[in-house]
């Protein structure tokens, strides 16, 4: 018994260091759920797609790039993750 | 691709743990060498041919130096083939542009030729291939016998694009044998964030400041406005360095591997001889190592000894980049360390610790210049400027307003830069162990690093573009 609960709280313990790790897959998990959107009315802007795939592109690194692109510009909730850098620079470097 | 992107964190690194994991023992290395070879070929994918020719080659001459049956000679013969051909790769992807317009300014001519782009790492894995072919010409590790461990050894792509320089003799057991737990995952996941949070908090925002100094002409910039602006510079370099190399020790720490630290405080040392034992250290012990042991070490005499600090300085300087600046800057850090071990290193005992510390700290300061200009004449320039001899204004309202505005990210960076949070996170351990218990202790760390975790995440979502500083040394 004393041994059995011993393991639990060690796996417990261990979970809870499974934190980090379970917030970013968490995200990615969401990343592929959630569709895209084409346009940002924050940004006033039209987000990236994903890119068409040409073996030319890929070996100068633009498909890459634009891989990058699409990838930051449709995380989720990308305004949210804006506002609370704008929040936190206000309070940490008063700008 | 770039530890700092959301791509790498938010999708290369949950895929590849995941596959590595869960694909069990047996391919585990295989998966790992995969995944190593698909981030250096991302973005840049022809030279990924050019690493894994090297890896190829290298592996060959490995085995050949490992036989029992090979005579002295043979033995030499593969050893300077190697280094030869290690050495004239990096010599041509890294300093032809460099020797080309160094010799056309000598002769005289007009040489026009085009200058190869430089392969990611490429300083990086030349030095960790010389590290394996040495010590196996040496007889003090054996040949790999597996292609596989041998090219993770070389790619492994937590250490691949920016160190640390992986000693093959420390790695050697762990290729093929390393004890994974889920604590050492964790714990591989915290320092990985830790690094993130030195280079995406620290290193980008203080590196705001240098870039508004360094953008304003020379006569506007006041003394004051000057030392804000390469103390930030300091601060930048060191956090996005020492930030690189926690996030490649705690991902290789995720993945079962134990790397040396790279970094321990250098700001906090009393001396250049010392600064250089807690800066990049990996590189300091390989050029000790690999160079200054071989041509003798300090027990020669005294001109012997000048100049093997003269060549190993040299050596250093120009390995951090392909242009004199950075050769000035190693020869200079050669003769503070001369001095040191001459005579001045005995007086110092004798100074007060304050007065030890800011010798330190001013020379190292004035050194960045010397770093961060590659035009030498911009350089001393700006090093007028910080001493008052170009007849600048002392202090302006622009040096105050913007030492106002950044005034707390300059003292977090301070502190952080300073052995204080580690001891500061030590002291509430012992303090809050015993009282809230091991199981909410861990919570509450762990929530620690989550909210960390969003904090990177708006910062990095804020700002898509992040290059390196020493990304591409």
């Amino acid at each position: 018994m004393r041994i059995n609960s011993k393991k639990k709280l060690a796996l417990i313990q261990n979970g809870w260091g499974m934190l980090p790790f379970l917030l970013i897959l968490a995200l990615f998990i969401l990343h592929l759920a959630l569709p895209d959107k084409t346009f940002s009315q924050e940004e006033r802007r039209y987000l990236a797609q994903w890119p068409v795939f040409d073996i030319e592109t890929v070996l100068n690194g633009s498909y890459e790039s634009k891989v990058e692109a699409y990838f930051s510009d449709q995380f989720p909730f990308r305004d949210v993750w804006v506002h609370i850098q704008e929040g936190s620079n206000q309070i940490l470097f008063d700008r | 691709m770039v530890f700092s992107s959301l791509l790498f964190t938010f999708a290369f690194l949950p895929v590849i743990a995941i596959l590595y994991y869960s694909l069990g023992k047996h391919f585990r290395n295989i998966v790992l060498l995969t995944a190593s070879l698909f981030f250096y070929a991302w973005g840049e994918p022809v030279y990924v041919l050019l690493m894994c020719s090297s890896i190829m080659i290298n592996y060959w001459i490995g085995t050949l130096l490992g036989r029992d049956d090979t005579s002295k000679r043979k033995r030499q013969l593969f050893l300077i083939i190697s280094l030869v051909f290690n050495l004239g790769c990096l010599a041509y992807f890294k300093y032809i542009g460099l020797i080309i317009s160094t010799l056309a300014s000598m002769s005289g001519w007009s040489l026009q030729l085009g200058t190869p782009a430089l392969p990611l790492g490429i300083s990086f894995y030349t030095f960790q291939t010389l590290s394996y072919v040495i010590e196996v010409y040496r007889g003090k590790v054996k040949a790999q016998k597996s292609l596989i461990l041998f090219a993770l050894y070389i790619a492994m792509f937590p250490q691949l694009v920016a160190g640390p320089i992986v000693n093959y003799a420390d790695l050697e057991s762990q290729l093929a044998d390393r004890s994974m737990t889920f604590k050492k995952f964790n714990a591989g996941m915290r320092r990985f964030l830790c690094g993130l949070a030195k280079k995406v908090l620290l290193a980008n925002n203080i590196g705001l400041l240098w870039s508004e100094v360094k953008a304003m002409p020379g006569t506007e910039i006041s003394v004051l406005m000057a030392w804000v602006g390469i103390i930030a510079f300091a601060l930048q370099i060191y956090f996005d360095f020492s930030g690189y190399s926690d996030m490649a020790i705690g991902l290789g720490k995720m993945f079962g591997f134990r790397f040396k630290e790279n970094f321990r405080y250098p700001y906090s040392s009393q001396s250049i001889s010392e600064f250089w034992r807690r800066w990049h250290i990996s590189l300091g012990s390989w050029f000790k190592e690999y160079v200054y042991i071989p041509l003798g070490g300090s027990r020669v005499g005294k001109w012997k000894l000048i100049l093997n600090l003269f060549f190993v300085w040299f050596l250093t300087g120009l390995w951090h980049g392909a242009s004199w600046n950075f050769v000035f800057w190693g020869l200079y850090f050669g003769t503070l360390i001369y001095i040191e071990k001459v005579f001045l290193l005995k007086s110092m005992a004798r100074w007060p610790k304050a007065v030890r510390h800011i010798y330190l700290l001013l020379l190292v300061v004035i050194g960045w210049v010397f770093f961060e200009f590659n035009n030498m004449a911009d350089g001393l320039s700006f090093l007028r400027i910080m001493f008052g001899v170009g007849g600048n204004a002392l202090m302006d309202h622009q040096g105050i307003g913007r030492l106002q505005a950044y005034a707390l990210l300059y003292i977090v960076c301070i502190f952080a830069a300073s052995p204080g949070p580690q001891n500061l996170a030590l002291f509430f351990k012992a303090l809050l162990l015993n009282r809230i218990g091991c199981n909410i202790y861990r919570l509450a760390v762990n929530l620690y690093c989550c909210t960390l975790m969003v904090v990177l995440t708006a910062y990095m979502v804020a700002s898509t573009y992040n290059p390196f500083i020493y990304f591409r040394f």
